[in-house]
């Protein structure tokens, strides 16, 4: 069965229907919050490794963040640099576009890079300081692209930034630089961000099948990749929540049809890669695709056999943000996983509708965060693991629960038919860690004692 | 069993062919310029030319090694018991707070935030904050709640005393609910000034609250300050060390329970800390000890003026002589002899560094940490007969220049010292290219400039990301002398048997 989805996202793509674009939710004061705009937009621009990425402001943004992301390079390092003009007292009350100035100029003669991404920050907001003036100047003075990226913390959720990340890769970049070459299999990949370097097994595949990635945006990309992604004939867009704007003003400017897929599991990777061959319109890709996806489906079946009879009918709590609330549901599914618990905090009411496709009201949908929350629905389901990101790690570990880590400071790659088996090796081996032994029995000293008569 | 799953992580997968093969067809589009010069210009950037091209660069900070202040206002918050660490700014602050304890510790961190937006830049976060307060009580239920800012409530100027006075009166915060707040905007301190405003505030508050007037010397009590401290194992062996004293003390900001507790099978918010109701009866103690100073300097004055507190405080103990002067002020101050036992375990560590000082011994260093950290690296590596040459202290000041020349120039091993406050992890790298050293002893974030500098790092201070539980074993007192020699010399011979020769690979060192 196609998953519902495909036929509402074509006719996103051939313009019957403008997807309705619903504000990011609020934060509510006083609860435990995710990250702000200003990291949503560091998360989606970081990337790009070869650019340099300065923080305008004190030391508070970059001091506790840098260094912390786990998308992968496969050349360049820059982007792993942590730059920032720490702003002290004095610059708050006079001013620090001087010294902007010339930290763009000390980044661009001692570092070199094809662009250098200058981040406004809660405080540079709100002292008004003309960053676009700087940038522009500047560009102009040195001749590197000065890209300012006006997302400051307090303008709303951690989704909001990338959204923002996205109409500055749209506004600066897309369309700055011509590619070398192109070829009628060009696609972009947006929202995918090399975690673990899942982007390079998604590459391989798309090579077996003759097609290729123009333009990464932007796990793994490279700042002029990214200026010629208006040359695609396909995006892509990997996680949906966030840059599907991207992709619906490339649709609208470029005329780039685009789509929504995952490459979690193996039925939605080969349909994300059955999309693509459709829209580069070669009938002979699209056979390609067809036998490569079958040959896998194949393969991998026969290697997750052991996992699988070992996976079968365990309970998990899924606790991940946007496209992967649903994507990584039927990758479980596939693995005999009953999801009985999901997060919907950071999902669209059209991820909410794909949940619903997947389990119904079998499970029960937690939507607002909280370790309380998550524990509760662990234990009123009777969950034996919890899958989610690094926050939550620590809290189910105290309540003894298996764990596995999804999101971005993972080590492993899932995506793709290999990431799939390397999901089920990676769920058995947490699942059957003998610590869990220990847990599940209480210390000698607790038991009840039964004394014989 | 993971044989048989064969599991293969990415450092592995990534070396296979495939990818290997991938990388190099990629180069087409990375690489403008040639190999050659790629190899010219890194060796470029280790020449005395770039260094001084980098030690001029005012502007911009590249690698800083330091946090902003509330990071350090939510540590000393979690020191306390069932206490809520409550940040007032935009909503991402608090998650980086979180995480980066998190990674730290590798425990979970309630902290919660008034998540400002636009509107509230605004009008002012007045709303934000009330809200907040009735929000988090109702969900995690504190008994105290921490208030502190974020650089976007200062640069906006909201008014935390007039917020608060407004949250009881419309009851949204009930009347009798101790609600410490501190000024903590990150453009100016580090994580250790944000630590001291908040622990000072935590003081203040609950000794009003309580009504009391100060009797210092009332008690024979002792109090103890740890400071903004990344290892809980120190709490634990400075109450292994009280104890054999036989003294009777308060902790002032534990923050060790709540990072560190166990899996129980039972998640709490809050595990432990210092009992709200010990800090008034603590004004009546016979004295205070901290064992850091740079961190706690507005609280140790808070103690003295108000207080009229007798305090005495050093620099992290780390080494012999650090702690004979924390001994004897323990001594002095509860009025009992040092323990023999102790005395037994002084002679002991003595002569484990006398096993190893061929070693360490005119091992060059360079070290970078919290300013009070690198007073006791200082003086725990010239007794070690190491020479520290390097000395960056992002947050440092002229105070602790002058401290650390000073302890420099009191041994021969610390006459190549240069010590450089202000300055970040990329001039480093320019020091240790420039003047190379053997070691590097810092945080996880000196990991690249030392791996580039094909040096070992030593890890120690705050944060460790990359090393698993060294937070839990102690690096004060003697035993956390014995500690950090063992992680050092084992080091360097895991380096020594690395690069020996097959006629040097010996069984006994």
């Amino acid at each position: 069965m196609e998953p519902a989805v495909s036929n509402g996202r074509l006719e996103v793509s051939c313009g019957k229907k403008i997807p309705k674009s619903t504000p990011c939710p609020r934060p509510v004061p006083g609860e435990a919050s995710g990250g702000c705009s200003f990291d949503g937009a560091q998360i989606t621009l970081i990337p790009i490794a070869d650019a340099a990425h300065l923080v305008h402001g004190p030391i508070a943004c970059l001091g506790n963040s840098w260094e912390s992301r786990g998308s992968l390079s496969s050349g360049p390092e820059l982007s792993a640099y942590g730059f920032t003009t720490d702003l002290g007292e004095q610059d708050i009350i006079f001013g620090s576009e001087q010294k902007l100035h010339e930290s763009i100029r000390y980044i661009v003669s001692r570092f070199a890079p094809p662009a250098v991404f200058v981040y406004t920050t809660c405080v540079t907001a709100l002292t008004g300081e003309d960053i676009e003036g700087v940038c522009k100047a500047e560009s102009e003075q040195l001749g590197t692209p000065i890209i300012p990226v006006n997302s400051p913390g307090f303008v709303g959720s951690k989704n909001l930034g990338t959204r923002l990340a996205g109409d500055v890769l749209f506004q600066h970049i897309i369309g700055s630089t011509e590619p070398e070459q192109t070829t009628s299999h060009d696609i972009n990949l947006i929202g995918e961000y090399n975690i673990a370097g899942e982007m390079w097994h998604i590459e391989r595949l798309m090579q077996q099948a003759g097609m290729s990635i123009l333009s990464r945006i932007t796990g793994d990309g490279r700042f002029r990749e990214v200026g010629w992604a208006h040359r695609a004939k396909a995006n892509m867009v990997v996680c949906s929540r966030a840059l599907l704007g991207l992709a619906v003003q490339m649709e609208r400017k470029y005329g780039i049809p685009y789509f929504e897929g995952s490459f979690y599991g193996a039925k939605e990777t080969s349909y994300s890669l059955r999309q693509m061959a459709y829209l580069t319109g070669d009938r002979d890709v699209e056979r390609r695709v067809d036998k490569l996806a079958a040959r896998e489906e194949m393969r991998l079946s026969l290697e997750l056999e052991p996992y699988r009879k070992q996976l079968k009918g365990k309970r998990a709590v899924l606790y991940t943000g946007g496209v992967k609330s649903w994507s990584v549901i039927t990758a479980l599914q596939e693995l005999g996983i009953k999801v009985v618990g999901v997060g919907t905090n950071k999902s669209t009411a059209e991820d909410v509708s794909r949940i619903a496709d997947r389990i119904g009201d079998d499970a029960e949908y937690i939507p607002e965060g909280g370790a309380r929350q998550i524990l509760k629905t662990v234990r009123s389901r009777k969950a034996d693991m919890v899958i989610a990101g690094g926050r939550n790690m620590y809290m189910a570990l105290k309540e003894q629960i298996p764990f596995v880590d999804i999101n971005q400071e993972r080590h492993k790659a899932y995506a793709g038919y290999d990431g799939l088996l390397s999901l089920a090796k990676q769920l058995v081996h947490t699942l059957q860690h003998p610590v869990w032994e220990l847990t599940a029995k209480l210390a000698p000293w607790e038991e009840e004692t039964e004394f014989a008569d | 069993m993971s044989e048989r799953l064969n599991i293969v992580d990415h450092n592995q997968l990534f070396r296979q062919d495939k990818y290997v093969r991938q990388r190099e067809e990629k180069r087409a589009f990375e690489a403008p310029c040639s190999p050659e010069e790629v190899t010219a210009t890194l060796e470029y950037t280790k020449t005395k030319e770039y260094k001084d091209k980098n030690f001029a660069r005012t502007a911009v900070v590249v690698n800083p090694a330091k946090a902003c202040q509330p990071l350090g206002a939510v540590m000393a918050a979690l020191g306390f018991e069932k206490t809520l660490p409550f940040i007032h700014g935009s909503q991402g602050c608090t998650a980086y707070f979180r995480s980066h304890l998190a990674r730290h510790f590798k425990e979970p961190v309630p902290a919660v935030s008034t998540s400002m937006t636009e509107d509230a830049a605004v009008f002012g976060g007045m709303r934000n904050l009330i809200d907040g307060i009735e929000n988090c009580i109702a969900l995690y239920q504190p008994e105290m709640i921490a208030v502190c800012t974020t650089c976007m409530a200062e640069v906006i100027g909201d008014d935390l005393s007039a917020f608060l006075a407004n949250a009881r009166q419309e009851g949204a915060l009930p009347e009798d609910m101790p609600v410490p707040f501190a000024n903590t905007p990150s453009f100016s301190g580090s994580h250790i000034t944000g630590y001291d405003a908040m622990l000072r505030s935590v003081l203040e508050t609950l000794y009003n609250k309580s009504g009391r007037t100060p009797q210092p010397g009332h008690e024979l009590k002792l109090n103890v300050l740890l400071g903004f401290d990344g290892y809980t194992g120190n709490f634990a062996e400075m109450r292994r060390m009280l104890g054999m004293f036989g003294a009777t003390y308060t902790i002032l900001g534990d923050h060790s329970s709540n990072f560190d507790s166990g899996a129980t099978g039972e998640y709490s918010y809050y595990y432990g800390g210092t009992p709200l109701e010990d800090v008034p009866k603590a004004a009546d103690a016979a004295g205070t000890l901290a064992i850091q100073q740079y961190s706690l300097r507005k609280t140790l004055g808070y103690m003295k003026q108000t207080w009229g507190q007798q305090v005495f405080s050093i620099s992290t103990p780390l080494g012999i002589r650090a702690t004979d002067r924390l001994l004897e002020e323990i001594s002095r101050l509860s009025g009992r002899e040092i323990p023999e036992a102790l005395k037994q375990e002084r002679a002991r560590i003595v002569d484990a560094m006398m096993d190893s000082h061929a070693y360490l011994h005119g091992k060059r260093v360079a070290m970078a940490g919290d300013p009070d950290m690198l007073i006791g690296l200082i003086g725990f590596c010239l007794e070690l007969g190491m020479e520290p040459v390097h000395i960056v202290c992002s947050n440092g000041d002229r105070k602790f220049e002058k401290e650390a020349e000073l302890l420099l120039k009191s041994s021969p091993y610390g006459a190549e010292a240069t010590v450089h406050s202000g300055q970040d992890l990329w001039h480093m790298r320019s020091l240790l290219f420039q003047d190379p050293v053997d070691l590097a002893i810092g945080s996880s974030h000196l990991k690249f400039a030392a791996k580039e500098a094909k040096i070992p790092l030593l890890r120690v201070g705050f944060p460790i990301f990359d090393r698993h539980h060294l937070h839990r074993y102690p690096i004060i007192g003697y035993q956390g002398a014995l500690n950090l020699l063992t992680q050092f010399v084992n080091t360097v011979l895991d380096v020594m048997e690395e690069q020996a020769p097959d006629h040097s690979f010996d069984l006994v060192r």
